[in-house]
Formats: structure tokens, sequence, C-alpha cells
């Protein structure tokens, strides 16, 4: 029997909403029979995209909201996170694992989504970020190469 | 029991040995809790001190912020040519610290022990 709960939600722009939200998107996929790697993996990325739509697409504005829709299967989790602020180039964020960019305290939140989730994909404006992760699909998704370069294990 | 995957719980505690300042970070380094480690980090590394050791052995969680938080820190310590390490990262946290390669900015170290002695 294939499972499948599909879920639409709306929060306000506020950390202690996101908190609450990721808290109960991770109860979502802990009941629906996912281990601590995909726990974690999906709680981190949910973290970084939902800070994102606070911090750079609405500005921590309270008054903007943020779109979350979870559609959760016993194979997979897309969690789709949509903003309401200007949008962004997610290429033209600098790699943070980059020798020059080690010391930057911030900057990591995109990595760290593609690291940890299978797919990861930005609308055309920018402030709707979709990420899915296959279920026991392991940690991370990306590994060193010998020139220090970040690359997908599964390119 | 807390659920390490949902855990939101967090402290920080601190105690000297020695030279250096041992520093247990426990729970979840979440986005709203990064702040706080910020600033007991530049509080501790505003004293000094030659080495800052960072006790990870129970943290279950840590983003894009709790990572900073560290990194302000150890930029902070580097002022007075002190280091900070890392000891006792549990599987997880010591592949997230080798994906950002802040293994390469940061020593890492099986045990508080091992990062005592540096």
């Amino acid at each position: 029997m294939r499972l499948n709960k599909m879920t639409e939600r709306v929060i306000t722009t506020d950390l202690s909403a996101a908190r609450d939200l990721i808290r109960e998107i991770i109860r979502e996929v802990e009941a629906a029979g996912y281990d601590k790697d995909d726990c974690f993996a999906i709680r981190l990325a949910t973290e970084e995209a939902l800070i994102n739509a606070i911090k750079h697409g609405n500005k921590f504005d309270r008054s903007r909201k943020i779109r979350v829709s979870t559609d959760i299967d016993s194979q997979r989790v897309e969690i789709t996170i949509a903003d309401e602020g200007e949008g962004f180039d997610p290429a033209s964020v600098p790699d943070p694992t980059a020798d020059e960019n080690l010391e930057k305290p911030c900057g990591r939140g995109i990595m760290l989504m593609r690291a940890y989730m299978d797919e990861v994909i930005y609308n055309d404006k920018g402030n709707e970020v979709r990420m899915i992760r296959n279920r026991f699909s392991g940690l991370p998704k990306i590994r060193k190469t010998s020139a220090n370069i970040l690359e997908r294990k599964d390119d | 029991m807390t659920n390490p995957c949902n855990n939101n719980d967090f402290s920080i505690s601190e105690h000297q040995k020695d030279n250096a300042v041992i520093v247990s970070i426990v729970g979840s380094v979440t986005t709203d809790k990064a702040d706080e480690l910020r600033e007991r980090l530049e509080q501790i590394a505003a004293k000094q001190p030659p080495i800052i050791v960072l006790d990870i052995s129970k943290m279950d969680f840590i983003c894009s912020a709790g990572l900073g938080a560290i990194i302000i820190g150890y930029l902070k310590c580097r002022h007075h040519k002190g280091q900070v390490r890392i000891a006792s990262p549990s599987d997880k946290i010591r592949e997230l610290l080798e994906t950002t390669r802040l293994d390469k900015l940061l020593d890492v170290f099986d045990t508080v022990e091992d990062a005592l002695k540096g």
C-alpha cells in the first residue's frame, strides 16, 4: 500500500513559527518510517530553506507569509518552501567550501540543502525551492574530490 | 525520552582545564540558538585563553548559523593567536564538518583529552 500524506501550511515570517513547523514535519517523516539519517538531513535542509525564506526572502517582514507544502510517502519526502520576496539567482551564491570562503561565517545554507537532499530545485524567480529526499539515501549527498572540489556522489 | 531527531534542547557550559577552556555544547544548535552560542564564544575568546576546546559529544544537530557562530569564535580567538579545537563529534556532525570543509579550518579530535594534547 502506498501511503501518501500531502500537507500545505502557511506560516508568518517568524523564527519560532519556523521551529514549530520543522518539528511537525520531522514528526511526520518519522511516523512514515524514515531513519535517523533521513530525519537529520530533512531537518537540516528544511531549517536552512526556511531561514533563507525568513531572512533573505521576506527580510524578517512579519506581514509577509511563507507557504510550505510537504508530500511524504513511504519512499520519498518532498518539501516546497515559497516566500514573498524578490527572489534571487542561486547560481550567484559563492561556493562556501572554496578555500577563500572557509572563514566566512555565512553562506552555507544552500550548499547544505544540496548536500543533504537528492534534489534542490528553485523556480525561475528564486523565491520558491522544492527539495526531494529519497528514503535511506545516506549522508551526505556530495563528496570531496582530490582537487578539493565538492561533487555530487551520484554524478 | 528526548528524540535526537527532533530535539530543540540546547545548553552551553564551560570549565577551565590547565591553559584551556573546555566548552560543552549540548543538544541542537538551531538558528534561534546560534546567537547565544556566538555571544558565549566571543565572551570566552575575549579572555584570551590559549586554547578553547569545543566538546560537542552531546551535540545532535547544528545548522549553518551555528557553524557560523563557531567560525566567529575561531576568528576572535585567532586575534590573540589562540586556538579553537573541536572534540568528540558524532559521526553525523563530523560528516557535516567534512562536507562544509570546516575540518580544514578547525582541528577535529576524537576526544577532549586528544584535543587538549593537540
